[in-house]
């Protein structure tokens, strides 16, 4: 055996003091480092979607008494025109916002060089994406302002006539868009960014070895590789083209005449200025239930991945 | 490299390329040049219409001074810091004690509890929005307090940042952890000495770019608080222009101010901040 | 006393058996080795001694004591891991104490039993570098170290080699064995090089799909293989097999036609039952001339000359081919008709179920 100490110091199994805590730490330990986390999140996201749902049933001001009335809200809803307005705006901002990840990639294969300075040119295309949402409502106010808005100074340069987008009832919403595109293309030219960086450079090597140029090696070699940034670019952009608020509220608050509203920003108009809990809760319900779809098709990939 | 690099395809092409870009750029960032612009001009200029030339008088200390004597700005840059660097703090660290218990141990239900802090982190605010109001008005009477939106916020991004830590710390290989076992170390203490050291990199870049989400967020400022003691700088800022409706260079000296933590939090942390957002992106 | 007992141990993952019962002794200070193929379950088998997994069935005895349910810092155990698992953030100093630094060891016992793992492992000048700034052999000794630290009654080492190249695993594998002699611990080795298996062990586990083929020393497992898995597993290049039959058993002994027709008359061998077993007769047994009790001829189809001895692949006809052992200087060259000569000594018979029904009489 071996030749040395007699302390036993690290292998003694009944000499050390094994108290309850000792015998049991490997098993609880997973538990105890999930729980603050876990409560955390089950507090202030799980439990309320249980509650809102409930709420959506009810009719409620907010301070008097809860009454149930079952799915009034949502036969109500179904005649609400802002309502339907608030859908077909939604629908707008996904068809818009599917645009995001090709301009983000237009733009990522335009930066993809390695000229002096591009680093910084790269790291200036990104910023859109870290000022506010707020910040870009305003910059875009100012933007389409019938007065001094650079809209209007561009056109008026060229001999066209001023428009003021932000009071059309048509085209208040397709302003609001455009200001939505600005950081979610930033956001999308980010993630080709990187994954053009991260593309396995023999594949390309050898298509090009092949005779593989331009559009082809493209399509064939380039734009396979990208297939992960891609999944993400998507689900991101459709998750912002259906949660957005931030915009509509600063630039229109959903005018003029409730014409540019969405379903997020129509429930907290809702809610609180028409002060209509139960109904906006209905809202909120829709939206939710819109959004799960994605959510599940995301969830589905992600896991399935986890399997393989 | 795709495309093929530039300087293959001979001056002409090079330089076209080189202006192209500066052209892009700054088509890109006019209206956040014309913001930039619109700040530093008098009043006067503004009426008169003056725009696309040189301001007159340059108005730069101020107007951006005027921002923080008229306005609680300052007050509302504080509390933007107040709420913020809690709650992210607190996120970044609850959720690495999640993440680690997610990724290295098995238990039944680990995937299912994965799959909740993903979904979690997309659902719409607004389903949350009343039961969250309500509770802290009426449970825990902290509405309109900081405190009300570092809590919410801590709780809320653990989502997002669980999901991360985890996909990070599964690259630490198990041999690590169990050959801290085999030598005696107690689950936590594995956690704190060996696991912690090692994923600091990665909650850097997490904290970085949680600081965006929060310090830029709107929705909950304006659900949770509503006098300006609490509010933080976006939220004022949309309190702003209802007092400045038509004092645009002030509500511009404004919207800059506002903008800039996160901006230099992102040009300092660049790389963080791009590990972080794309950390698992192109991993699929 | 630090000996290791498996009693009737299994495991399963979900509905898979890896282990299928497996019941073993390593006594005290031995130098035992599980060798196999991939997949055979012999990482398993050190990782269920280690603790880090839960038998299925059965019981672990370390030292005397029931181990099963013992978490594996407690079984008086340390181990190498195939990745060494060296903790990147820590200094080699740090590594190799940090089990005792966590149980709050005095300090100065801290320092001594560092001093002398790095003395016994010449890391002594390496004790403030990081993983990072170390050479695979350099970490694969940190990795003992801190093994050696804890003083274990027994140590395991799971394919500690097998990310090394060639000529430093020879070199490690030296060192290992002088481990041994120094620490007089019982150690349990697991890999897939027989090699290594035979230079290191006293003791040899020899495991295919979940189950024990055969225990014994190295020689042991070399002259009298138990059956044809453990005869071909062992020995580089692989015992040859050929398809044999019987021609008549008496007092006189077993007589065999080999391929061709020409008989051999080996020592009785009573277990034989059936017509057609297989005779094995390693390379490095065949002669290339006439042999003791048979010949055969063929013709050589290829040669590998490695300097110090020669592989020749005969073809010897009748769909039967052998490896012959040859001297490095020898002269034949592929397409020459050579004879082969086999002696009664060196052949093994296998039954039709692979089982050894006669050994070889060379040891």
């Amino acid at each position: 055996m071996s030749s040395s100490a007699t302390t036993p110091l690290v292998l003694s199994p009944p000499e050390r003091r094994e108290g309850w805590w000792h015998r049991h730490q490997a098993g609880l330990a997973p538990f105890l480092l999930l729980l603050p986390a876990l409560v955390g999140f089950s507090i202030f996201v799980l439990w309320p979607i249980v509650d809102s749902l409930w709420l959506s049933l009810h009719d409620w001001d907010g301070v008097g008494e809860k009454r149930f009335i079952g799915l009034d809200n949502y036969r109500e809803l179904m005649d609400d025109r802002v309502f339907w307005t608030s859908i077909v705006n939604n629908v707008w901002w996904l068809l818009a916002f599917m645009l995001a990840p090709a301009a983000g990639l237009a733009i990522a294969l335009f930066l993809n060089q390695t000229v002096f300075g591009i680093r910084l040119v790269k790291s200036l295309f990104f910023f859109p994406f870290v000022i506010s949402q707020v910040v870009v409502g305003l910059i875009f106010s100012w933007f389409f302002n019938p007065q001094f808005g650079l809209l209007n100074e561009m056109l008026g340069a060229v001999g066209l006539t001023g428009v003021s987008p932000l009071d059309s009832e048509t085209g208040a919403t397709f302003a609001i868009i455009v200001a939505g595109l600005w950081p979610q293309i930033a956001y999308c030219m980010i993630l080709y960014l990187t994954g053009l960086a991260a593309m396995n450079p023999e594949v390309i090597e050898a298509a090009r070895m092949d005779g593989a140029r331009g559009w082809k090696l493209f399509w064939h070699a380039v734009l396979p590789q990208l297939r992960p940034a891609t999944f993400i670019a998507v689900v991101v952009s459709v998750i912002g083209a259906l949660r957005s608020f931030d915009l509509v509220a600063i630039m229109t608050a959903g005018g003029p005449y409730g014409s540019s509203s969405v379903l997020a920003y129509y429930m907290y108009e809702q809610t609180f200025l028409s002060v209509r809990y139960g109904y906006g809760a209905a809202i909120a319900a829709v939206l939710f239930l819109i959004m799960n779809v994605y959510i599940a098709f995301f969830l589905w990939r992600m896991l399935k991945r986890e399997q393989a | 490299m795709f495309p093929a690099p530039i300087q293959d395809k001979g001056p002409v092409i090079g330089t076209a390329y080189r202006v192209t870009l500066v052209v892009a750029l700054i088509v890109w960032l006019l209206p956040l040049v014309g913001i930039g612009l619109t700040s530093i001009r008098s009043i006067d200029d503004l009426n008169q219409g003056n725009f696309w030339g040189w301001p007159e008088e340059t108005r730069f200390a101020e107007n951006y001074t005027g921002v923080f004597t008229q306005s609680p700005m300052a007050r509302f840059l504080l509390n933007s810091i107040l709420i913020t660097v809690p709650a992210v703090g607190l996120a970044v660290a609850l959720s690495a004690m999640a993440g680690y218990a997610l990724a290295k141990y098995r238990f039944p239900g680990n995937l299912l509890l994965f799959a909740v802090f993903i979904a979690g982190n997309f659902v719409p605010f607004q389903i949350l929005m009343i039961p969250v109001r309500d509770l802290f008005v009426n449970v825990v009477p902290l509405y309109d307090t900081i405190l009300a939106l570092v809590i919410f916020h801590m709780a809320f991004q653990t989502g997002f940042c669980t999901l991360f830590m985890r996909n990070f710390i599964r690259q630490i290989p198990d041999a690590l952890i169990e050959a801290a076992r085999v030598e005696g170390v107690s689950e936590l203490r594995i956690f704190w000495h060996v696991v912690l050291p090692l994923v600091r990199p990665a909650m850097a870049a997490l904290a970085v770019l949680v600081f965006t989400f929060v310090w830029n967020d709107f929705f909950w400022a304006l659900v949770l608080v509503q006098s300006d003691e609490a509010r933080p700088v976006t939220a004022g800022l949309q309190a702003l222009r209802g007092t400045w409706t038509s004092a645009w260079q002030l509500l511009s000296a404004g919207a800059i101010i506002a903008a800039l933590p996160p901006v230099a939090m992102f040009f300092l942390m660049q790389r963080h901040f791009i590990a972080g957002l794309t950390l698992g992106a192109t991993k699929g | 006393m630090a000996d290791v007992r498996l009693e009737g141990v299994k495991k399963r993952f979900g509905d898979v058996e890896i282990i299928k019962g497996v019941d073993l002794a390593v006594e005290d200070g031995r130098f035992c080795v599980f060798v196999g193929p991939s997949g055979c379950g012999k990482s398993t088998l050190l990782r269920l001694i280690a603790g880090l997994e839960n038998v299925s069935e059965g019981r672990v005895t370390i030292g005397g004591r029931d181990m099963t349910s013992v978490p594996p810092a407690n079984r008086g155990t340390a181990m190498v891991f195939q990745s060494y698992a060296l903790y990147p953030h820590m200094t080699v100093a740090e590594n190799i104490s940090f089990g005792l630094r966590m149980a709050k060891a005095p300090k100065d016992e801290i320092e001594r039993r560092v001093a002398r793992a790095a003395g016994m492992l010449q890391l002594d000048h390496l004790l403030q570098r990081k993983p990072a700034q170390l050479s695979g052999g350099q970490r694969q000794r940190v990795a003992i170290g801190r093994a050696i630290v804890r003083e274990p009654g027994v140590f395991l080492f799971d394919e500690p080699l097998s990310n090394l190249d060639a000529s430093l695993r020879v070199q490690m594998r030296i060192e290992i064995g002088k481990l041994h002699q120094d620490l007089g611990a019982t150690m349990i080795y697991v890999t897939h090089d027989q090699v290594e298996a035979m230079t290191l062990a006293d003791q040899i586990v020899v495991l295919s799909a979940g189950r024990i083929e055969q225990v014994g020393s190295p020689l042991e497992l070399y002259h009298r293989p138990r059956n044809l898995f453990v005869a071909k597993f062992i020995g580089s290049p692989t015992m040859n097999t050929l398809p044999v039959e019987v021609l008549g058993q008496d007092a006189g002994g077993l007589k065999l036609a080999l391929p061709g027709g020409k008989p051999i008359l080996l020592p009785q061998a009573p277990g034989l039952s059936g017509s057609t077993p297989t005779l094995g007769v390693r390379p490095e047994h065949l002669t290339l001339g006439e042999g003791r009790d048979a010949t055969l001829n063929g013709k050589v189809r290829l040669t590998e000359r490695l300097g110090s001895e020669t592989m020749l692949y005969v073809d010897l006809g009748h769909e039967a081919e052998v490896v012959v052992r040859a001297d490095g200087l020898s002269r034949v060259r592929p397409g020459d008709v050579v004879p082969v000569g086999l002696s009664k000594e060196s052949c093994h018979v296998f039954d039709a179920g692979g089982n050894a029904v006669l050994n070889g009489a060379l040891m």
